[in-house]
């Protein structure tokens, strides 16, 4: 994860600007909710990857996790808070401007 | 230079989110052999039905599908998130189906529906469903099957018990077996491009 440019460019949050939490965050955005393996097969982490940015993500309010076991299996389901919606939205907007500022450039 | 790299990042980073949200929104489970598997079970009553047993054929037949087609794909659906679009898609064709068992079933016991009732009643409610689903998933070759069903509905209600008939199997083949073989091989090759692309995401 390039996280000098995160220094480079103060504007864009960065707990949304590394790369599998962004992609994690906007999976969740487009889901009502999701299951760990299902986040591991569309962003191919590998777990421990996986568990740390989604903990990241849950210390910041943006996603909320459920565990429960069904049929005894351990299960834990991801969704999107209102405050991560909120600043994935923010963040995109922000990218937009800084790109369209580029351009101008 | 730093410039570019820093817009060339920017720019991935915007691709990342909508390659991420439209594989979120897309329906991941495999429906084509739901309609294959209907459309087999609908042979399976006509033809139970033409060696005098239409009573019990339609509905044992019915009731089976309708039973491997829930617990088929409620194993199918176990991992996969729910979206709205999945939701609506469901609502649908449930909404579809109890509708035509009840309606069917009820006027069927009663002796209330000739085969070209039963044809023209069956192919609009079916034209209903593909048309709506059609259209909540921009896909012109369902909104295509739904034209087909409408077209039997016509047919059976001004042309002959014959042509009714006719009508009727063309399009269970054709909106069934071959739409449905058809959204087999394109679910097939989605899971092949999406196996090759999970890489994408990584820190």
């Amino acid at each position: 994860m390039p996280e000098e440019l995160t220094t480079a460019l103060p504007e864009l949050n960065p707990v949304i600007h590394g790369k599998l939490r962004l992609a994690l965050l906007s999976l969740l955005s487009s889901v009502e909710e999701a299951e760990f393996t299902w986040l591991r097969a569309k962003t191919g982490s590998t777990d421990g990857n996986l568990g740390a940015q989604l903990l990241k993500l849950e210390e910041a309010g943006y996603i909320a996790v459920e565990k429960k076991f069904v049929q005894r299996k351990p299960q834990s389901l991801y969704r999107i808070t209102e405050v991560g919606r909120a600043a994935l939205t923010e963040y995109v907007q922000a990218l937009k401007q800084l790109l369209g500022g580029a351009i101008g450039a | 230079m730093t410039d570019m790299t820093e817009r060339q990042e920017l720019q991935d980073r915007l691709s990342l989110i909508e390659q991420m949200m439209a594989e979120g929104r897309q329906t991941t489970s495999s429906w084509g052999w739901v309609f294959v598997l209907w459309g087999i079970a609908y042979y399976i009553s006509i033809a139970w039905s033409a060696l005098g047993h239409s009573a019990v054929a339609w509905p044992v037949t019915m009731i089976a599908a309708s039973i491997i087609t829930a617990v088929a794909s409620s194993r199918s659906r176990s991992g996969q998130p729910g979206t709205t679009a999945g939701r609506a898609m469901s609502a649908i064709w449930i909404g579809v189906g109890v509708s035509m068992f009840i309606l069917l079933l009820s006027a069927g016991i009663k002796g209330r529906m000739d085969a070209q009732t039963f044809i023209a009643v069956v192919a609009a409610m079916l034209g209903s469903a593909n048309a709506a689903s059609g259209i909540l998933l921009k896909w012109r070759a369902q909104f295509l099957c739904a034209l087909v069903w409408w077209a039997t509905a016509v047919v059976s209600c001004f042309g002959s018990e014959a042509q009714s008939q006719i009508a009727g199997m063309t399009a269970l083949f054709l909106c069934q077996i071959v739409f449905g073989v058809y959204m087999m091989v394109l679910e097939a090759r989605e899971r092949k491009g999406q196996a090759g692309k999970t890489s994408g995401a990584h820190a």
